[in-house]
């Protein structure tokens, strides 16, 4: 943040300076190598948000609205959008004149179709954001009326590129959209067109000389780069073959040696507040030995938050401060809770051991559990090995479990087959989005990953879950989630630990790139070297 | 029969031969990856978010994975038998073509190595062997001992360090320039360029090897009673080391260089992931952690029939080294 800021600050200096030449200045033209890790299964967005998807995807497809780095929509196919006094009818103006990459005209109908048969449909998140969404009614070919069972404030925060990008009808219709050729042949109306998909090597987009915003994209081409190796990625940072990594791609301790050794490379942790990562972890909460809130809480209590970011996350990242994370304070619905203590405090946690019962042995021992922890590399296994070393000095004695993704999905969401597990969830532009499939009942799913695997149940909670996914005025949507956060602290079925801050490494060669709040799900068309 | 025929019939035969190997081995790795917990939908499912059971049902359906192993080891065989190795699920696309794509950066990086290392650690087995026991031959045993002790991947990682970014001689790593993309001779260039280091990396290791095994081969053959013989004879010093003891040294050393070429398919995930070399290696890697199991099948099953066929080839290059082996 502050490194983000100074730079933000020396811009501003710079502009003032030279005034309105610099922003003249953009010079067009040049190849913008960045860093995609790992290799996408497929460019298809529109059914997967997986990570290195949203780095290519929203090069190539738009979607209706972004969002400034202050949250505010910014029109990208929609002109603009008027929400009717009740909150059920959404209307958007849609942008005239923009065309699909292979020169069909983009439409109505093509929204229309997006959002009732794919996002609705396959889209892992669509199904939620669009919930309401009865029909759409396309009185002419630039607008879309959305008609909704109950207002849906959340849905106007889930309309970028990453989240609901714009796809053709043509293309798709009358065919099985999870298996349609588009999938590894993407065709968008976004500023840069598919070009080649070398396996093993790279994705190469080039500038589409259509896109409907005048001048732009800047930059001829982009090219997304594979390399599987964390300390080649560093290098080839470093010697300036790459010139951005987001996610973490550049791990920390590189990034953070990177920005000290070299001139031209920058970090920040700008770009994520729509993605918002929470490290957290699950219980089980049906059996084993943290069926007992009273134990949750006291693990809760004992975890120092801050020397896990400080150590391990090399001072990256926030306490978590209750169920919902800090970010969601801008719209009302943040607020500190109990048992979620900065610093660990072990003496408070053994006495609410100590006062529920649980008696220590001759060794010191309370009870065993087995923890399993995300297979997302070193950092997590760090983390674990820290949370052990923790809760033995409050008599938890736990054995660490790390096994590859398939392996690990399978125990947790499928077989709920685990005791405690270290993870971490997105919580997206609005709690609707991302925290509501971890807590409510009906997000009790057998197979299907992150989403409520501690099996909490609360009549009372899922209440609170569905007034506030259809309260409007925002004063009593912050009364519903103040309730929420509470009775979660309370119960804690999954414990959060701290607000993850990802790293955006880049060469500061690479300008205008950052005025997204999607930051590297963003489309670049305003990017350009210099 | 002349001595060409009865080669070509050994070939048949060996040929032959393979096809219940080959076969075995497919069978034998259908089981054992099977063995895995999870599939190539829970990976898809998990990488995409959050997915309905009913998607994953209808995925397993489509992908066929809902029907049970022996029905799913029916369907590959069959298909196997008619050169139709399935579909990559992950990467939506036939085997035949991903496997193909990567083949040939996998060749070209495997070919290199065993020249670079074959031809190397003869050359320097052969000198250490001359100059037994002097500080020329213990400087070889010591950089054979050093360059085979030390991992691969932090040798690969000085390099990139050394050769790239304190001096800027080589790319850090891929195939080509990503950012120019070449065409004709300059993309030639282009890419050989990128070889150097992951080539160098990669033979260091196997030149060890090569070293040490050409130097005790050379000795054992001068202790030979036909070496005494040659030098009753008169012959000189030099044209009994190059004539008679060197190509009987040899013998050991192909036998050698064939085993490894097929553990150099898979054995180069480690240089492949460094320098990120679109390899078959990589691949094999990438799909066992997505439980792509057509994907890594059909890898295995060309390593198998490449071994297959590379030992045939060395048994026959045994011929024509020592004319007293005779194929039948």
């Amino acid at each position: 943040m502050k490194l983000s800021n100074f730079m933000s600050t020396v811009m501003m200096t710079a502009a003032i300076a030279f005034g309105g030449a610099a922003a003249l200045a953009q010079s067009a033209g040049g190849s913008l190598v960045f860093l995609v890790q790992p290799e996408p299964p497929t460019m298809a967005g529109y059914v997967s948000t997986s990570g290195p998807i949203g780095l290519l995807g929203p090069k190539i497809y738009d979607g209706l609205f972004d969002y400034d780095n202050d949250g505010k929509m910014v029109p990208v196919l929609a002109e603009s959008v008027d929400v009717s006094e009740d909150g059920k009818t959404v209307t958007f103006n849609l942008r005239k004149g923009v065309t699909w990459h292979d020169g069909k005209p983009f439409t109505s109908a093509d929204v229309q179709f997006t959002i009732m048969e794919v996002l609705k449909k396959v889209h892992p998140r669509g199904p939620n954001s669009f919930k309401e969404v009865n029909s759409i009614d396309t009185p002419d070919a630039h607008t879309a009326v959305f008609n909704l069972g109950n207002p849906a404030p959340y849905m106007l925060r889930a309309l970028s590129a990453y989240e609901s990008p714009m796809v053709p009808k043509h293309l798709l219709e009358g065919q099985d959209i999870k298996s349609a050729k588009l999938a590894n042949n993407p065709v968008g109306t976004g500023p840069f067109k598919f070009t080649e998909w070398k396996k093993g090597q790279y994705i190469r987009l080039d500038k589409n000389e259509s896109y409907w915003k005048e001048g732009r994209p800047y930059i001829d081409r982009i090219v997304g780069r594979f390399i599987p190796d964390a300390s080649t990625r560093a290098a080839a940072m470093e010697k300036g073959e790459v010139l951005y990594a987001a996610y973490n791609a550049v791990s920390n301790v590189e990034a953070v040696r990177l920005n000290k050794e070299k001139d031209n490379i920058s970090v920040t942790t700008d770009g994520y507040s729509m993605i918002n990562p929470m490290a957290l972890i699950e219980f089980n909460t049906k059996e084993g030995p943290f069926t007992n809130a009273v134990v949750r809480r006291a693990i809760s209590t004992a975890i120092d938050r801050q020397y896990m970011i400080d150590t391990i996350f090399f001072g990256y990242g926030n306490p978590a401060t209750s169920a919902l994370s800090s970010n969601f304070a801008a719209t009302g619905l943040h607020a500190e809770m109990p048992h979620y203590p900065a610093t660990g405090d072990i003496a408070a946690a053994n006495q609410m051991l100590d006062d529920a019962g649980y008696k220590k042995d001759s060794d010191g021992v309370r009870m065993k559990a087995m923890f399993d922890l995300i297979p997302y590399g070193e950092d997590w296994k760090r983390g674990g090995q820290y949370i052990q070393q923790v809760l033995g000095e409050i008599g938890i004695d736990v054995e660490l479990r790390y096994e590859d993704v398939p392996t690990w999905l399978k125990r947790v969401y499928h077989n709920y087959d685990f005791d405690m597990n270290l993870n971490y969830f997105y919580q997206l532009s609005d709690p609707v989005l991302g925290v509501h499939r971890h807590y409510g009942t009906n997000m009790i799913r057998k197979g299907t990953h992150f989403v409520n695997s501690s099996r909490y149940s609360n009549a009372g909670l899922d209440a609170l879950l569905g007034a506030g996914m259809k309260e409007p005025n925002a004063e009593n949507r912050s009364a519903i989630y103040m309730e929420i956060q509470k009775i979660l602290a309370r119960d804690m079925p999954v414990v959060n630990l701290f607000e993850l801050e990802f790293l955006t490494v880049y060469n500061t060669k690479l300008k205008g790139a950052y005025g997204s709040s999607m930051g590297a799900y963003s489309s670049f068309a305003d990017a350009y070297l210099d | 029969m002349n001595r060409s025929s009865k080669i070509l019939r050994y070939v048949a035969k060996r040929l032959i031969q393979g096809i219940p190997i080959i076969l075995a081995i497919v069978v034998m790795n259908f089981f054992l990856l099977n063995l895995a917990e999870g599939d190539a939908v829970d990976v898809l499912a998990g990488e995409a978010g959050s997915a309905t059971p009913e998607y994953m049902e209808e995925m397993r359906k489509k992908f066929g994975l809902d029907k049970p192993l022996p029905v799913q080891l029916a369907v590959y065989l069959k298909n196997v038998v008619q050169l139709d190795l399935g579909r990559s699920h992950r990467h939506d696309m036939p085997v035949t073509e991903l496997i193909v794509d990567r083949l040939w950066p996998t060749l070209l990086l495997m070919t290199s190595t065993i020249m670079l290392a074959v031809g190397f650690g003869i050359l320097l087995g052969l000198f250490a062997a001359i100059n037994l026991n002097t500080w020329k031959d213990a400087m070889i045993s010591v950089f054979a001992l050093i360059t085979y002790a030390t991992p691969l991947f932090w040798v690969g990682l000085m390099m990139i360090i050394l050769f790239s970014i304190k001096n800027d001689w080589f790319p850090t790593s891929g195939m080509e320039n990503s950012a120019a993309f070449y065409e004709g001779f300059d993309r030639v260039k282009d890419i050989a360029h990128h070889l150097v280091l992951p080539t160098i990396t990669l033979s260091l290791f196997y030149l060890a090897l090569y070293t040490r095994m050409m130097r005790a081969s050379m000795l054992e053959q001068y202790g030979q009673d036909y070496v005494i013989t040659a030098r009753a004879k008169g012959l000189t010093e030099r044209r009994i080391t190059f004539v008679h003891v060197l190509r009987n040294a040899l013998l050991p050393v192909v036998t050698m260089a064939g085993v490894q070429v097929g553990a150099l398919i898979g054995g180069s995930v480690i240089v492949e992931s460094v320098f990120a070399w679109p390899g078959l290696g990589m691949l094999a890697f990438e799909s066992l952690f997505a439980r792509d199991l057509n994907l890594l099948l059909g890898i295995f099953l060309l390593s198998s029939v490449l071994v297959v066929a590379v030992n045939l080839v060395v048994d026959i290059i045994y011929c024509f080294l020592d004319p007293r082996i005779e194929v039948n």
